[in-house]
């Protein structure tokens, strides 16, 4: 891996002194051995502070909307869950492809303490679907990871040991909307979280309006969530977001046969178009 | 104000109805004098697109026992496609439903047409008589001091 390193601070390096890129996105080094965080490098002698290990856990994507407006081109490290949140993005009507300079970099999982990271287990895209540059050789995809199984056990409880696992879990949670921020799909400008005046929605912090927020907020992005698992990942109480995520999309898959979300910048997604076809269950 | 306990409970259903086909229907069924049971709170919306699927847990939340979304049938949509997408999106929230603890029956959907006042009656009677079965709702009710 430091051989990446050290071709992707080259590349960054010659990048920003050509004036190819005004920015460039990527990850840079903590106190800490295994941790690293996000690192924008404005300059070609800030590529030298550039780290890529097994400990590069953040999904980046998101911090490319700090260029949304910008008339440069900024410069961004992908792997396979950056590159289809950047198309996500660029999907929704965020970002515009012309002014992204994407290096791929193929990605074979990475740690969290000591271990395979959690959003990594049930990984399909290793590699970056959409990329300017390749750093590295790509890696062999993993073989249907079983992505859905969480999913399946908590089906198969009672309706009430549903509920009550749901409830416990979101009575940790504290409303930081770190999740939100996080994700690549919410990205609207205003959250429905913001709008104080709607008059149906609650701004109380206690269990039942933690759910309420968790299910919209799951809802909202269940047809576009890309399961990169960055929310759950960023929560810091712990709930487990992921598997609210991936019952929406394995339902979206198999009512509506769509694709997985961010393997192209279409911006058709399941709930923003319709089928004549579609399932009859309400006649 | 007589306490509601075991004995005396009644149903609580809120109803969302398309203005251009189910609450004429209903509309239609009041003409005709047919019989429907007082449980349901209709709420008239211009398109069964316009029912935000927020609307059913603030349904929930707000102490209702079931909900119900009614539109046109699919084809019949007086903006050509609103009731295509609420398919979609209802099809999607009820699992989403389900698998967040609330029990398989409380939110239900319906296409019922401007003429089909009968529909409408033996949709009422029936969603009514589902949710009597599976008795009050606690689930996703804010307290009562909240209210």
């Amino acid at each position: 891996m430091s051989d990446v390193q050290n071709t992707l601070r080259d590349r960054v390096r010659s990048l920003l002194a050509e004036g190819k890129i005004s920015c460039f996105i990527g990850w840079g080094p903590t106190r800490f051995k295994d941790r690293t965080i996000p690192k924008f490098a404005n300059k070609p002698e800030d590529a030298g502070e550039l780290v890529y290990n097994e400990h590069c856990l953040s999904n980046l994507a998101k911090y490319a909307l700090d260029f949304q407006f910008s008339a440069e081109v900024a410069g961004i490290a992908v792997r396979g869950c950056e590159s289809r949140a950047i198309n996500r993005l660029i999907a929704d009507g965020r970002l515009t492809r012309s002014k992204l300079y994407l290096v791929g970099i193929p990605c074979e999982g990475m740690l969290e303490n000591g271990s395979t990271a959690e959003k990594c287990a049930f990984c399909r895209h290793r590699n970056p679907v959409v990329y300017d540059e390749l750093i590295g050789e790509p890696v062999a995809e993993q073989e249907n990871p079983p992505r859905f199984e969480q999913v399946l056990e908590l089906e198969s409880a009672s309706s009430e040991d549903r509920y009550d696992f749901w409830q416990r879990e979101f009575a940790k949670c504290i409303r930081c909307y770190a999740c939100r921020n996080a994700c690549p799909a919410c990205n609207c400008m205003e959250c429905y979280t913001e709008q104080y005046r709607t008059g149906w929605q609650g701004k109380q912090a206690n269990t039942l309006e933690n759910s309420v927020f968790g299910f919209t907020r799951a809802y909202h992005i269940g047809d576009r969530c890309i399961e990169c698992g960055e929310c759950e990942r960023v929560c810091p109480m712990g709930i487990p977001l992921m598997k609210l995520n991936r019952k929406l999309v394995k339902d979206v898959e198999s009512l509506f046969g769509s694709e997985e979300s961010g393997l192209s910048d279409d911006a058709s997604h399941a709930l923003g178009c319709y089928d004549k076809e579609d399932l009859e269950e309400f006649m | 104000m007589a306490r509601i306990d075991a004995e005396n409970w009644e149903p609580k259903i809120l109803a969302f109805c398309c203005n251009w086909c189910t609450y004429t229907g209903a509309d239609l069924a009041g003409l005709n004098r047919m019989k429907y049971p007082d449980n349901i709170r209709i709420v008239r919306v211009p398109c069964s697109g316009r029912v935000n699927p927020q609307f059913i847990l603030r349904g929930f939340q707000k102490g209702y026992d079931g909900v119900l979304v009614c539109g046109c049938h699919p084809g019949d949509c007086h903006y050509t496609s609103g009731n295509y997408f609420t398919r979609r999106r209802f099809l999607l929230m009820k699992r989403l439903l389900e698998y967040a603890g609330i029990e398989t029956g409380r939110f239900q959907a319906r296409w019922i047409s401007g003429a089909e006042a009968a529909k409408f009656r033996d949709t009422v009677l029936k969603v009514t008589e589902e949710i009597r079965a599976l008795g009050p709702n606690h689930r996703m009710k804010e307290a009562d001091d909240h209210e």
